[in-house]
């Protein structure tokens, strides 16, 4: 019954955040909302750990796998509240665009991701996946502006006709299972499926094209290329707290549903059709996204390429699989989170303080916003992966798996991206941050809740770098058994 | 053998002449409004369907599907579309980017290309072919219309076909999924839907028409 707190949590502070017309209020009772759901999330985490896979009726389980997941939302979504508190403090009461609309509508997202991660059942797993671009398409849209309106309208259109090949696919896989003999019951289950498809002899033909409507679907909600249209537009267009919560959370929600996918078929003759797009895909979006990052000129859409960029990352360990991949894919899941965040949080920034997210509209910053300036160089020195930060250890597992399998072409293929995108970094962010200040910010100094989320992300990008925490190590390893 | 039985003969062996029908007709619609009662003839075909499924396969929770199927799609969505395209006050065509003729020809290829697709699994899942068939043209047309129809309302009318045709391949498959589930996703098309409609509104406001093609501000 646990697995039932932190659902119920997050939808009744949706609602119960929407009675507070004040937004000081609003904000605390938000603030409130989000340590019961951290709490919560972290009581499931430690009973899973403890008791192993916890099951609530017919349609919630958590696994190791959840658990790593869990995680991942209990720490971005606590780090976006705190930023979320102090980012809106100018915004007034308007119809649909009031800190208590925005943060019902952050804990309904919140709501629907976890339920993904919790789900037992593949259908309800795709009905909250679908959840999770409605409730957050309005978030998208929320400033109003014809980029935000025209974001949201793309958003919910890609994303939908997306999810809708993942419903084929998953309609597909649940055929295969009843042709097979399953009770029609249980061939929704994952648990189930997990034990049935390598002693039941599914039809091999139609695990494959499952899978295929299920890498398109649920990889157009990952923005892997070529699905990927929607997101830099997201990303760029949305408040910043919700770019972060799209990008550290939203799309490693989707990786989940589909690392569901590929644990269920990763014991048939399939497993290596499944990994070779994985492969595929992964190389595409990393090869695109990092040419890319180069050309942009909005701070924002240069960070969402990076996000389609990781994430191809992120499929490559997959594909690769191995003991080394898998520990890579799932390391490298939570640190991108971490460092992203930090980086929107930085943009978040930059945009209150000179109003403009054109990185040829800011000059001189490291004179000029000093504190801002220095998590933008931590969080660009993570995400491109240099050490002692936390990427460069779960790139280097990845890399080093695929020198141990021969992959030499992808191996060298991905040491050139990562030096592509660290001099697409370095070239934007230095002329951001070097030369003659112009314009004046609104106001130089961070405020508690920015100095602490910041603070925080960057002790945790290095100390993940310097060592895992023990606990973590043994979280990833239940996760990764659930993949063997 | 009694009425219903030659009834429901009837409607599985040749539903998907009609579907094929409506799918010809659609491309070629030049009204909003013709394109929306097309729709919802195409949804009460499946219906049909449905209830005829049901009953041949002795399925009681498959009227309770139909029922709904009928609520939804025939009934509620058209009418709400009906006063969208009221209340938006937009000029009633659908603003298509390729002639009628062109539209035909595409839709008949597409009908063929189904043929072609579902050939080889028809056989290995062991379901009449017309009705696969039907349901990956219907996929095919929704996207087809997504992408070929200027209009924000005729995108969303694309996706719903779109969305027929996923359901009539899960119905004709594997008789559909649990209830709970179609519930479910039932539940999610009417807040989908509900969420587009506010956003029609949203880009009337912001730019003064809606022809979704010119929105294109965020590029690279």
């Amino acid at each position: 019954m646990i697995l039932l707190l932190p659902l119920a949590v997050t939808i009744l502070g949706a609602g119960f955040v929407l009675c507070f017309r004040n937004p000081r209020i609003a904000t605390r009772v938000a603030l409130t909302v989000g340590g019961l759901e951290v709490a919560s999330l972290g009581a499931v985490v430690w009973r899973v750990h403890a008791h192993g896979a916890l099951q609530a009726g017919r349609y919630l389980r958590a696994d190791g796998l959840s658990s790593l997941f869990l995680i991942n939302i209990a720490f971005i979504s606590a780090l976006v509240l705190v930023y979320a508190s102090g980012y809106l403090r100018h915004m007034g009461e308007g119809r649909f665009s009031s800190p208590r609309w925005f943060y019902a509508l952050v804990f309904l997202f919140l709501f629907t991701m976890i339920s993904v991660c919790l789900s037992a059942n593949l259908g309800l797993l795709w009905i909250m996946m679908e959840g999770t671009t409605l409730a957050s398409a309005l978030l998208v849209g929320f400033y109003n502006t014809e980029g935000a309106v025209e974001a949201g309208w793309k958003y919910l259109m890609v994303c939908t006709v997306g999810i809708a090949f993942a419903l084929f696919g998953t309609i597909v896989l649940y055929l295969a299972a009843v042709k097979a003999g399953m009770n029609p019951a249980a061939a929704l289950d994952w648990a189930a499926l997990m034990n049935a498809v390598p002693q039941m002899g599914f039809d091999p033909n139609l695990v494959k094209l499952a899978f295929v409507f299920i890498i398109v679907g649920y990889g157009t909600k990952i923005g892997f290329v070529p699905m990927h249209s929607w997101l830099p537009d997201a990303h760029a267009e949305a408040p910043t707290p919700i770019s972060a919560l799209l990008s550290a959370v939203l799309l490693n929600c989707a990786m989940y549903a589909l690392i569901r996918y590929d644990a269920i078929i990763s014991h048939t003759t399939t497993s290596a059709f499944a990994h070779t797009l994985l492969l595929v895909f992964g190389l595409l979006s990393m090869i695109v996204a990092g040419l890319l990052i180069l050309v942009q000129r909005n701070l924002k859409r240069l960070m969402a390429y990076s996000s389609v960029e990781h994430m191809g990352i992120i499929a490559i360990g997959l594909g690769l699989g191995g003991p080394l991949g898998l520990f890579g894919a799932l390391l490298h899941i939570f640190n991108h989170s971490v460092a992203k965040s930090l980086l929107f949080f930085s943009a978040g920034n930059i945009r209150q303080n000179f109003g403009t997210l054109r990185m040829d509209g800011v000059t001189g910053m490291a004179r000029t916003l000093p504190q801002t300036s220095t998590a933008l160089v931590v969080g660009s020195l993570a995400i491109v992966g240099l050490p002692p930060f936390s990427l460069f250890v779960s790139e280097f597992a990845i890399l080093s798996e695929a020198f141990s399998q021969a992959h030499y072409v992808l191996a060298v293929l991905f040491l050139v991206v990562l030096s592509v995108v660290f001099g697409g970094f370095a070239y934007h962010f230095i002329r951001l941050l070097c030369g003659e200040p112009n314009g004046v910010p609104a106001n130089s100094k961070l405020i508690p809740s920015e100095y602490t989320v910041m603070g925080i992300a960057s002790v945790t990008l290095l100390c993940f770098g310097a060592h895992i925490p023990h606990m973590f190590t043994i979280i990833l390893q239940e996760a990764m058994a659930v993949l063997r | 053998m009694g009425l219903v039985e030659i009834a429901t003969g009837k409607v599985l062996s040749s539903f998907s002449v009609f579907l094929f029908l409506t799918i010809l007709l659609l491309v070629v619609a030049r009204r909003i409004s013709t394109a929306i009662l097309l729709f919802s003839a195409q949804s009460a075909i499946i219906t049909a369907e449905v209830l005829a499924t049901g009953f041949r396969e002795r399925l009681a929770e498959a009227y309770v599907v139909g029922a709904l199927v009928f609520l939804i799609k025939v009934v509620l969505i058209p009418r709400a579309f009906f006063r969208l395209v009221d209340r938006l006050k937009t000029p009633r065509d659908v603003k298509a980017s390729t002639t009628p003729t062109q539209s035909v020809f595409i839709a008949a290829a597409m009908i063929y290309l189904s043929y072609a697709a579902v050939h080889s699994y028809g056989q290995s899942v062991r379901v009449p072919e017309d009705a696969l068939a039907a349901a990956v043209a219907l996929i095919l047309t929704g996207a087809f219309l997504m992408v070929s129809r200027n209009k924000a309302l005729m995108q969303m009318l694309g996706l719903l076909v779109l969305e027929n045709g996923i359901y009539l391949a899960a119905l004709t498959t594997t008789y559909g999924m649990p209830l709970v589930i179609e519930i479910g996703i039932f539940f999610d098309i009417l807040i989908g839907l509900l969420l587009m409609g506010i956003f029609t509104f949203r880009i009337r406001d912001t730019f003064d028409h809606l022809d979704v093609s010119k929105l294109r501000r965020l590029r690279g």
